[in-house]
């Protein structure tokens, strides 16, 4: 992708898509997690409350003698053994359980069966209002974690059963970790799925841009592919292509009417002029002799329009028929120069030929020389007095390649792109547009390519290759 | 000489009529094929003009028509297709000539006089051209105008010849370039009238009367005047 990623559509989407995913996600995420924490105080309290009533069933049942506190002790023991084994990362069991039964009638101490003493734990209790039989949470001095506490009258006796939350806190925290773990997978996978398809999309978008915008500077018989189906981007193919048939055939229609003008004029043109010529050789008076010539002289400039209209007509219709040789195109050019050299010299401009000998191509050599004169014509019509020429002739890579480069103005930047089209000219032209697309369709039709542009010091480059052949 | 011109055109036809007649030949013409078929047939004419694009036969075919009955005569073909097809390239290896519309006058004739030589018994070579007191010898590739050696470069000379060898016909811009530089091409610029001041600025020096004279729209005519 030739331009940064931040500056595509696709980008945007998928953040603006993954974001929004996100947000889903983790509320559905959040949800979860409330209904399992629920979940495991509910089965923790269920725990609670079931066992508070056994332990006030055997405090009841139980005798009040010796081994009264021993008996209650064991049971409330053997309660705390059902949970799962929790050990701290030492490996020392933890004491998530207590007992305690307050008698306060008695007068003694309290039966206490749990961490520290059962003095700290009291004062907590009785700093809070409980309801029997329903579990409460309560903070004591001394320990990080909550406690879930259940109390059971018996008598005038109160037992109590606590146990710790730190256990289902890590269960909680465990679980935590492992969901966003997983939320962040599922939102990196939707950022990436999002982003996929929106490039895909997009790149179907991208290659119409392109496609048209190759057709618009080139060719117009170019179509863009037609998916099967009829979404959105298949719709815009198939629009732009009933767009481009309408702008083709006008175009077709208006190069047919020019071209069938141009020949027609042709005719008419040959008797005019051969009579003006013959006419000519008999006039005895000089005066008439001289307008007889300017019309002569009007009638080939409008000749040499037509006649080229017409070769690059019949030459982007294909019908151009190449009488291909063996040329030596260093031959070739050192004649051009040659044949152009005094008429550059008159208007005081340098011209410099560096040809490599012998590059031999396979062309037409008449169309070749009229090719290589136009861009000559092209450099003496277009400079101002004294500038340099250079042309340089190099077989490189397989192909010949023809430099002609100016130090004059360069291109009109009006016309860069669209030189080769016929009729396109700079604003101070005097020529007609034709010689550039002239030169683009001969060397097209050889299988070559010319391209055109401004040296960034200034002046014109004009760069013509040609498929080489290989000389034995 | 007489020559037959086939041609559709009748404003074409009319002013080569008028043209050639005043070139001293004598012109038949018709303005389709099977007319110039029996015409041609007559076996009375020296060189044919045949167009192209005939209404009712392609030009091509009607010579073709006229070799296989045993005509020899010479043909020159106006065409009004700018790239030339093979047939019509094979024709003028066999001794045809072609010229595609619309054409300068002069070349016309040129080429005629050229078919008509072919045909002629040819004409020993000369190795030393005159015009008035400019003289050419072509094998020391030497010009003299008067008593004086000309300078001139190899290039100035083959364009001396050529306007030697056409010595009082005009010859246009376009045989210039294709006979000297052996190229067809259509220069819209001053190109060969540089190197016709050139050669005139060494040929015709002031004092003596000028040589090269330029035929405005047409071309130059070396000529003593």
């Amino acid at each position: 992708m030739p331009r940064i990623l931040r500056a595509t559509a696709a980008w945007r989407i998928s953040i603006w898509t993954t974001l929004a995913f996100a947000a889903g996600t983790a509320l559905a995420f959040y949800i979860v997690y409330l209904f399992v924490a629920q979940g495991i105080q509910d089965h923790s309290d269920s725990w609670l409350k079931g066992e508070a009533q056994v332990l006030a069933q055997v405090s009841a049942n139980t005798p009040r003698d010796r081994i009264y506190n021993r008996i209650i002790g064991e049971v409330a023991e053997l309660a705390a053994r059902e949970l799962p084994d929790e050990r701290n990362k030492q490996g020392q069991k933890l004491n998530s359980v207590f007992f305690l039964e307050d008698d306060p009638g008695s007068g003694g101490s309290p039966l206490w069966i749990g961490p520290g003493s059962a003095d700290t734990f009291l004062s907590a209790i009785h700093g809070i209002h409980l309801i029997p039989g329903i579990p409460k949470s309560l903070t004591v001095n001394g320990y990080p974690t909550a406690f879930r506490l259940v109390a059971q009258p018996e008598n005038n006796r109160t037992i109590y059963l606590g146990l710790s939350t730190r256990g289902n806190l890590r269960l909680l925290h465990i679980m935590t970790r492992r969901l966003f773990l997983l939320w962040g997978g599922t939102v990196l996978l939707g950022f990436l799925i999002s982003y996929a398809s929106a490039y895909r999309t997009l790149l179907r978008v991208e290659r119409i841009t392109e496609t048209v915008g190759r057709i618009g500077s080139k060719d117009l018989g170019e179509r863009l592919p037609e998916p099967a189906n009829s979404d959105e981007i298949s719709r815009l193919a198939k629009t732009f292509n009933r767009m481009l048939d309408r702008i083709q055939s006008s175009v077709i229609e208006l190069r047919t009417v020019t071209d069938a003008v141009a020949h027609d004029m042709k005719s008419p043109i040959t008797s005019i002029r051969g009579t003006l010529e013959s006419t000519l050789s008999s006039e005895p008076d000089e005066h008439w002799r001289d307008s007889i010539g300017e019309a002569i002289e009007g009638l080939d400039r409008l000749l040499y329009l037509l006649n080229t209209t017409l070769d690059v007509a019949e030459g982007q219709a294909g019908a151009l028929s190449l009488d291909r040789t063996a040329v030596d195109l260093s031959a070739v050019v050192k004649q051009l120069v040659d044949l152009y050299q005094p008429a550059m010299a008159e208007r005081h401009h340098e011209l410099a030929l560096d040809a490599e000998s012998r590059v031999v191509v396979d062309a037409d050599l008449s169309l070749l020389h009229r090719v290589i004169s136009n861009l000559l014509e092209n450099e003496l019509a277009h400079l101002p007095a004294g500038c340099r020429i250079a042309i340089r002739l190099r077989s490189h890579e397989g192909s010949a390649e023809l430099i002609i480069e100016d130090n004059g103005p360069g291109f009109p930047p009006e016309i860069i792109s669209r030189a080769f089209e016929r009729f396109v000219k700079g604003k101070d032209s005097q020529g007609h547009g034709l010689g550039l697309a002239f030169v683009d369709t001969v060397v097209q039709a050889h299988g070559g390519v010319v391209t055109i542009s401004d040296r960034p010091e200034g002046g014109a480059v004009v760069t013509l290759s040609l498929p080489a052949l290989q000389v034995v | 000489m007489r020559l037959l011109v086939i041609e559709d055109d009748q404003a074409i036809q009319g002013f080569l009529r008028r043209a050639l007649v005043e070139a001293g030949y004598q012109v038949d013409t018709t303005s389709n094929a099977k007319a110039g078929e029996l015409k041609a047939l007559e076996g009375i004419h020296d060189a044919f003009i045949v167009d192209l694009g005939l209404p009712d036969m392609d030009g091509l075919d009607l010579i073709a028509r006229c070799r296989a009955q045993g005509s020899q005569v010479p043909v020159l073909i106006l065409s009004a297709r700018r790239s030339v097809d093979e047939r019509v390239r094979g024709l003028e290896q066999g001794g045809d000539d072609y010229l595609t519309k619309p054409f300068a006058l002069a070349e016309l004739l040129a080429r005629l006089r050229n078919l008509l030589r072919r045909t002629s018994t040819p004409q020993k070579e000369s190795v030393r051209l005159h015009v008035a007191d400019l003289e050419l010898d072509l094998l020391r590739h030497e010009a003299r105008r008067g008593d004086q050696i000309l300078q001139l470069t190899p290039q100035e000379f083959s364009l001396l010849e050529y306007l030697c060898r056409n010595a009082g016909r005009v010859v246009t811009r376009t045989m210039i370039l294709d006979h000297v530089w052996r190229m067809r091409i259509d220069p819209a610029t001053n190109v060969v009238d540089v190197h016709i001041y050139r050669l005139r600025s060494k040929v015709d020096s002031n004092a003596i009367p000028p040589l090269i004279h330029t035929i405005r729209g047409v071309g130059y005519v070396l000529k003593h005047a």
